[in-house]
């Protein structure tokens, strides 16, 4: 993922903390804590990663947490250590069981069919 | 005598081509396999071996309001109910499957839920699964939560502690 230097992906390390509005062409990982506004085409985030703000991306793998605003314009998956508290839009969205999912839920409508490389 | 033969024949004229049109309809119908293979540990089998402390369930047939069955009113169990009809009302019961063709349009209590159709209204359960074909429409609140992937759902979702 980021092993080698990939253009348009952001990587935040467990223990970074970053604070602003990121905006990432590509993949997003997050294993840090981020508080402000993230876009991204593919955001994962891994068990030890937390964002507070308004997240928006394409595709989100959620193993960590998100709070306050997301958006998943294709697909939202919240895995079993996954959390999204707060204003959640998505096109599709699946959770495993464990998995926590709280607040206000809409379906907004995708651009077809989720692809890409989770 | 006479008259019991005429009515005898008679019968048997009558009978003779009702029960030549009753075969085709006689036969079964083709069951449609229901499409569950994905999801067969949220059917309502698996709320009995995993919910320990209520033997009482276990004692307890299903329930089940068919399709094309519409119930309207108060429905009040310790045991299973499945929906492939349509439900409207209060319901409090252990455990809810709701079908593909079902509908359930209430206020619902219960322990463990499984919906493969169409949810709306307010909803209070430990276990929730949510078909990847279903609808959720609602208030929700929950324990434990898993959705399907494709499957639907509006509303306020609360976990409960």
């Amino acid at each position: 993922m980021a092993d080698t230097n990939q253009s348009g992906c952001l990587t935040v390390g467990e223990g970074v903390v970053l604070n602003g509005t990121f905006v990432v062409p590509d993949i997003a990982s997050v294993s840090g804590s981020i508080e402000g506004d993230i876009t991204a085409r593919e955001l994962i985030v891994a068990s030890s990663g937390v964002i507070k703000g308004k997240v928006t991306a394409e595709i989100i793998d959620l193993r960590g947490e998100i709070h306050d605003t997301l958006t998943a314009k294709k697909s939202l998956f919240i895995r079993s250590t996954g959390k999204a508290l707060g204003s959640v839009q998505y096109a599709e969205i699946e959770i495993e069981k464990g998995g926590d999912l709280q607040g206000s839920l809409q379906k907004i409508d995708g651009e077809g069919p989720a692809s890409g490389s989770y | 005598m006479f008259i019991n033969k005429k009515r005898n024949d008679e019968r048997e004229k009558m009978a003779t081509p009702t029960e030549n049109s009753q075969v085709p309809v006689i036969q079964p119908e083709p069951v449609e396999p229901e499409p569950m293979q994905a999801d067969t540990e949220a059917g309502y089998p698996s709320g009995a071996n995993g919910n320990g402390g209520k033997p009482s369930v276990n004692n307890l047939k299903p329930s089940i309001i068919s399709e094309g069955f519409e119930f309207i009113g108060e429905i009040r169990s310790n045991g299973y109910l499945t929906i492939d009809g349509t439900v409207r009302g209060t319901l409090s019961l252990h455990s809810i499957q709701i079908g593909v063709t079902g509908v359930l349009d209430g206020n619902v209590t219960c322990d463990t839920m499984n919906v493969k159709g169409n949810f709306s209204g307010a909803l209070d359960c430990r276990d929730l699964t949510i078909g990847s074909r279903a609808v959720v429409d609602g208030k929700v609140s929950f324990k434990s939560i898993t959705i399907q992937r494709g499957g639907v759902v509006k509303g306020e979702l609360k976990k409960k502690p």
